[in-house]
């Protein structure tokens, strides 16, 4: 086996959840101007200075996301999640996260524990790795730096 | 040069010798020493400061306003019950980056709730002192960050 083969990237895959096809164009004050597509590119600059790969999806459906995350091992090295509303509620997405066995940290752009009430429970977080929130998009960059540096420091 | 305040709340003096399995190996002094290779290479000051007492940390957090551009807090168990240090950080009016070195949401349900975080820019847990590494890169990079405008 070649050095090149054993060392192969890691690999990340981030998740937008419901509503976020729609970054930039609604509650901007909140969500901040840039879009979806943006935060992609983001990540993918970011990507390129710490040597791993991203691949970035977006689902508005609950059921694409789970079928996402399920099929995830074996083919990534861990997962970013931006559940949106969906991190308040969804035990379905809590069990398929917890059950995938692969590192998974959790992001939101704006800062929960500032809003509403229901906004202040996240049923995913516990089966995270961790949780970053309120940074904007910034959110997403910090989450594949977490990421990429996991066992490290 | 912008200069970041990081404050370590009640028993962090002690990491790396007490519950390592939840908190991990690192003392702080090491945590604190790579905080300032970070902020170095990122082109700013830190300086640092831990205390177990609560109204030493509203003092110290009072007396950053206008001297520090931002504020790293590990404000450990006060993070769930301090009133008086969320008050503090809504007083100082500094940008406060809210970091944790375990993930407070797989623990007990008391750490579950932050009194600090809704006057916090963000929070961030879970990462071990690699936290605090990302919490100095929010503060700093908040500004320059330009999806945000």
């Amino acid at each position: 086996m070649t050095e090149q083969t054993r060392v192969k990237k890691k690999s990340f895959l981030v998740i937008s959840g419901p509503g976020m096809n729609l970054l930039g164009t609604r509650k901007t004050s909140i969500y901040g101007k840039g879009s979806l597509e943006d935060i992609h590119r983001g990540l993918q600059a970011r990507a390129e200075e710490l040597g791993v790969e991203v691949e970035c999806r977006q689902f508005n459906s609950e059921g694409a996301i789970i079928d996402s995350l399920q099929s995830a091992p074996g083919r990534f090295d861990g997962v970013i999640i931006n559940a949106g509303a969906l991190a308040h509620y969804s035990y379905a997405l809590r069990s398929a996260i917890g059950s995938m066995l692969l590192p998974c940290v959790e992001v939101f752009i704006s800062n929960v524990h500032a809003r509403e009430e229901f906004r202040h429970t996240s049923v995913i977080a516990p089966v995270c790795v961790g949780v970053i929130a309120g940074f904007g998009k910034k959110s997403y960059l910090l989450a594949l730096d977490a990421l990429a540096n996991l066992g490290g420091a | 040069m912008k200069h970041y305040a990081v404050v370590h709340g009640p028993n962090l003096n002690l990491l790396g010798k007490r519950e390592v399995g939840i908190y991990g190996g690192r003392t702080m002094e090491s945590i604190n020493a790579d905080v300032e290779a970070e902020a170095k290479r990122l082109g700013v000051s830190v300086e640092f400061y831990q205390s177990n007492g609560e109204g030493e940390l509203v003092t110290f957090i009072q007396q950053c306003r206008g001297r520090a551009d931002g504020i790293l807090l590990n404000a450990g168990a006060y993070t769930h019950y301090s009133v008086a240090l969320r008050d503090g950080i809504g007083a100082a009016a500094v940008p406060t980056v809210e970091v944790h070195i375990s993930n407070i949401y797989k623990r007990e349900a008391f750490r579950h709730v932050s009194m600090i975080a809704p006057v916090c820019l963000g929070q961030i847990c879970g990462f071990g002192a690699y936290s605090y590494i990302l919490g100095l890169r929010a503060l700093i990079e908040e500004r320059l960050d330009p999806w945000l405008a």
